[in-house]
């Protein structure tokens, strides 16, 4: 299939590479640009290991095609380190423990923020309830909770 | 996982999406969120040769409202958008609440209602509350186009009457009457995109002045090869007072017009408690 140029802006830098249409976000951010953070592991939707941020919202980056992701503002997780701070929902996860094999955290951090800069104050079901989407296999869930609500509640 | 290799079109027009489908017909698939069309070609259920995306036309995402005609989604509109619009968290509160129900944070955020009504899953949530509430489905081709009911969109598991060379262009949702109110009711499997087990919806009119039930709408999903509306059920709310025995009668009527295609005892069972509860949130609601 005919490779076409697409242009990216991903962790506010624009990136110009080719691509054939069916290659999917996921694949290009991996294996064209290196950016490992966002992982495959589902690959058809469920377990969100794949969450990026699309213009502020976690979408799935294995059932979105590169092409498609073209004049948006696309965050990974690469992206919330500024000037070698780690931002506070890392800082966080770190401090509780909610990182095992580390799988799920990226699209979990990811998601977490969306649901944090929507409502700087959830409660814990609308916390839980958020991260449906986003699966873990080792810790159960209870430190990744904790983690946010102290992030949501501007501890460091 | 990969997705299969295909072509990809981005029309910049409805008449152009038209065009490509009238060429390419079964060989085409309409892009729209993806998180149903991207899982079957990985799972290489279907390999179309043609991808024909709707991003590059103008509006599709549009939920207007009018209030002579009600309301119109269209076919880029979101679960998500649904979810957080005013006029349908006002007027179709319990529409709202079944898209917030549906898949996840972030496939609320890719996928569409009508989408959604295209896969035609036999247990698709959204089928319910938009049985109940009347909705009608518009279609365009190279020709001309067409409108619908709902109901009889569906002719079974993940088939319904679009063709292959016409596209669903709009959801129409008539105006709610007044003294009305809707309901939907679920139970789900535990797993992580929680598909239900068996959603009953109900949507009724009741006259405030001496609480007769004018309109009576039950739909429900995941308990027969399509979602169907239970219309002997309607016929036993329909023109009485709304009291117990009678919401016993109409949910055990509803259970028995289902049809399961799996654990037919436990789904049915649950039509019934599940037509009952949404029969009395329903009364809540309009009370």
């Amino acid at each position: 299939m005919k490779k076409e140029l697409i242009e990216l802006n991903i962790n506010d830098e624009s990136h110009v590479l080719a691509v054939e249409p069916q290659k999917t976000l996921l694949e290009v951010l991996r294996e064209d640009l290196g950016l490992t953070g966002a992982k495959e592991a589902c690959g058809t939707g469920e377990c969100g290991a794949c969450t990026v941020l699309i213009d502020g919202k976690p979408i799935l980056s294995c059932l979105t095609l590169a092409i498609e992701a073209q004049e948006k503002e696309i965050i990974t997780i690469e992206g919330l380190t500024r000037a070698g701070q780690l931002h506070p929902l890392q800082k966080a996860f770190i401090q509780y423990g909610a990182i095992q094999c580390g799988y799920c955290t990226p699209g979990m951090i990811l998601n977490a923020k969306s649901i944090l800069d929507e409502n700087p104050k959830p409660s814990r079901d609308e916390i839980l309830k958020g991260l449906e989407g986003n699966l873990c296999r080792c810790t159960g869930y209870n430190k990744i909770l904790e983690a946010i609500m102290a992030a949501s509640m501007g501890e460091d | 996982m990969r997705i299969p290799k295909f072509e990809y079109f981005r029309p910049s027009s409805i008449e152009d999406v038209c065009s490509l489908l009238y060429k390419y017909k079964t060989e085409a698939k309409i892009l729209a969120g993806g998180t149903d069309l991207f899982v079957k070609m990985k799972k290489k259920e279907i390999a179309p040769k043609v991808v024909i995306s709707l991003k590059g036309i103008q509006k599709l995402d549009r939920i207007e409202w009018d209030d002579r005609e009600g309301l119109k989604i269209g076919p880029l509109a979101t679960h998500d958008a649904l979810v957080n619009h005013p006029i349908v968290r006002e007027k179709f509160d319990f529409l709202a609440d079944t898209c917030f129900k549906i898949g996840t944070r972030q496939v609320r955020n890719m996928g569409t209602l009508v989408g959604n009504l295209c896969n035609a899953s036999p247990s698709s949530d959204a089928a319910a509350p938009l049985l109940v509430l009347e909705a009608r489905l518009k279609f365009v081709h190279l020709y001309g186009e067409r409108t619908i009911p709902l109901e009889k969109f569906f002719v079974g598991p993940f088939q319904t009457v679009l063709e292959p060379h016409e596209i669903v262009l709009e959801i129409q949702i008539p105006k709610p009457g007044p003294g009305s109110g809707g309901c939907y009711q679920y139970l789900h499997k535990a797993s992580s995109v929680g598909e239900t087990l068996v959603g009953a919806a109900v949507h009724l009119t009741i006259d405030p002045r001496d609480s007769i039930c004018q309109e009576a709408k039950i739909g429900l999903s995941s308990i027969a090869p399509t979602p169907m509306r239970t219309k002997a059920a309607e016929r036993i709310l329909k023109g009485k007072r709304i009291e117990e025995k009678i919401i016993r009668k109409a949910a055990q009527v509803a259970s028995d017009e289902t049809q399961p295609r799996s654990r037919p005892w436990y789904r049915r069972e649950m039509s019934r408690v599940l037509v009952e509860r949404a029969i009395l949130q329903a009364m809540e609601k309009i009370r």
